[in-house]
């Protein structure tokens, strides 16, 4: 906790809200204890008193989607057991916008401004434009074809390809990025609530993520409206932490039901204890926290 | 032998890897927002000083070294090894001239270092960063002559060889960085 990180920290959020009010955004906040924890395979989830500390606010806010409100934000505290760092605390402050009939381009640029506005609001000068690049591209730089590539040619010894991966991007990808980068194309494996896209050279997701000199800032998402698949992929996250000896996560059934019903939406989570973090040019997010 | 996971690996741990022992320097957390997470970890070989990154799987198991450091007085050499005296215990031990490698140049008698141990072995010597050492030989000095950057060469009472400026007599004490093996000034004896 630093005095002057939490001046900066309440600026760049005054800042945000006026941009998000000046695009016609809808603040609503939903609540942090949930029925169900999150599904997805890596996230671990806080109990209270036979519910759950929300892991974000995705779900509520697709229902928001759902219930006919087209442009809509929250900003708001998420918690994420097991996580703790230079980067990353159990409680973190989230910012989640959705926006129907927006395509990821759009959200590319909606990104490049807050980040423009956080940067002002703490007056220094912002690290954008955004470069483009996919994730495929990224490897090919260090030598493996991802489409082709086993877990062992990414990570010797490693039989699990998502594991493999991720190895490979935390120790030989991610700590060469550098400046206000838009990293697109993952693999299709990962993604609980995102589209998909087959017809490529291999199957992506429709996201991407928002690095600012090298710190993961936001992922963005061409959301899934599709509920039998929704269903789907629950039950292979579900199946994914049997296997890996965590709990099974009830399926939140009001939000299948709402994804069916959704429009075509895109929406996108940014930490905002990050933001404000890189925005100040700090090397983690404790000045921004109280 | 010890291990424990690596999610709890921390700055300062001793750690054991090919049989080597490391101090980590760094240990951070890592987790892509859709991936596993990881711990991000930069060490340094405690014999060879050779650093080493490495990215552990945060439910991987690591080997912990057994190190430590001891304050030792050095003694005497026997031809083959060189004895240290524990200050604590006033146990005496005899250390092979290489482990001490470059040490060597600069040990005193009753000079006070810090001596590592692995696995109960003595591997490594931290001595102190300056030394005050007699000169054995030298040609003889040229009073007044100051000229920039000249030197010729000294050898110790220890053996070791250094440079020093043309004006340093044979006899003379003088105060040597053991860290470059540079002379730094003449000393009073």
């Amino acid at each position: 906790m630093s005095p002057d990180g939490l001046r900066a920290r309440a600026r760049v959020l005054h800042a945000l809200r006026g941009w998000f009010a000046d695009h016609g955004y809808l603040e609503v906040p939903t609540p942090t204890v949930v029925p169900t924890g999150a599904l997805e395979e890596h996230l671990h989830p806080l109990r209270v008193e036979g519910a759950f500390l929300r892991t974000s606010p995705e779900l509520a806010l697709k229902r928001v989607v759902a219930a006919g409100l087209p442009r809509i934000y929250e900003i708001g505290p998420c918690y994420r057991g097991r996580e703790q760092g230079d980067w990353h605390a159990t409680e973190f402050l989230m910012l989640e916008w959705y926006r129907v009939g927006a395509g990821l381009p759009d959200l590319m640029e909606e990104v490049g401004e807050l980040v423009d506005v956080a940067f002002t609001a703490v007056g220094r000068s912002s690290p954008t434009p955004f470069v483009r690049r996919t994730v495929r591209e990224l490897f090919a730089e260090d030598g493996v074809d991802l489409a082709t590539a086993t877990p062992d040619e990414l990570r010797p010894g490693e039989t699990d390809w998502d594991t493999a991966f991720f190895a490979r991007w935390v120790d030989r990808i991610e700590p060469r990025f550098r400046g206000a980068l838009f990293v697109e194309d993952w693999p299709a494996t990962q993604s609980a609530l995102a589209q998909v896209r087959t017809d490529g050279p291999w199957p992506v997701t429709q996201r991407f993520e928002a690095y600012v000199d090298g710190v993961e800032l936001a992922n963005a998402f061409l959301e899934l409206t599709d509920a039998p698949e929704q269903r789907r992929r629950f039950a292979e996250a579900n199946a994914k932490r049997a296997a890996a000896g965590e709990a099974h996560n009830p399926v939140d059934e009001a939000f299948v039901e709402a994804v069916g019903r959704m429009p075509p939406t895109a929406g996108i989570a940014l930490g905002v204890d990050r933001l404000v973090a890189v925005a100040l040019g700090e090397r983690g997010i404790a000045c921004a926290r109280v | 032998m010890s291990t424990q996971s690596a999610g709890d690996i921390k700055k300062g741990m001793k750690l054991q890897i090919d049989g080597w022992p490391y101090t980590v320097t760094e240990a951070q957390f890592v987790k892509p927002g859709k991936g596993q997470a990881f711990q991000r970890v930069k060490m340094k070989n405690l014999i060879t000083g050779a650093t080493l990154d490495r990215t552990y799987k945060i439910v991987e198991k690591v080997e912990t070294a057994d190190i430590s450091e001891h304050e030792m007085q050095y003694l005497y050499n026997d031809g083959e090894q060189f004895h240290f005296m524990n200050t604590e215990t006033f146990e005496q031990i005899g250390i092979d001239a290489k482990v001490l490698s470059d040490a060597t140049d600069w040990l005193l008698e009753e000079m006070m270092c810090q001596v590592l141990f692995f696995n109960g072995k003595p591997v490594n010597i931290d001595l102190p960063n300056f030394v005050e050492l007699q000169i054995e030989y030298t040609e003889p000095g040229m009073k007044g002559n100051t000229a920039q950057g000249a030197t010729k060469t000294a050898r110790m009472t220890t053996g070791a060889e250094i440079q020093v400026p043309l004006f340093i007599d044979q006899g003379e004490w003088l105060r040597i960085d053991t860290r470059t093996g540079q002379y730094v000034e003449r000393v009073k004896k």
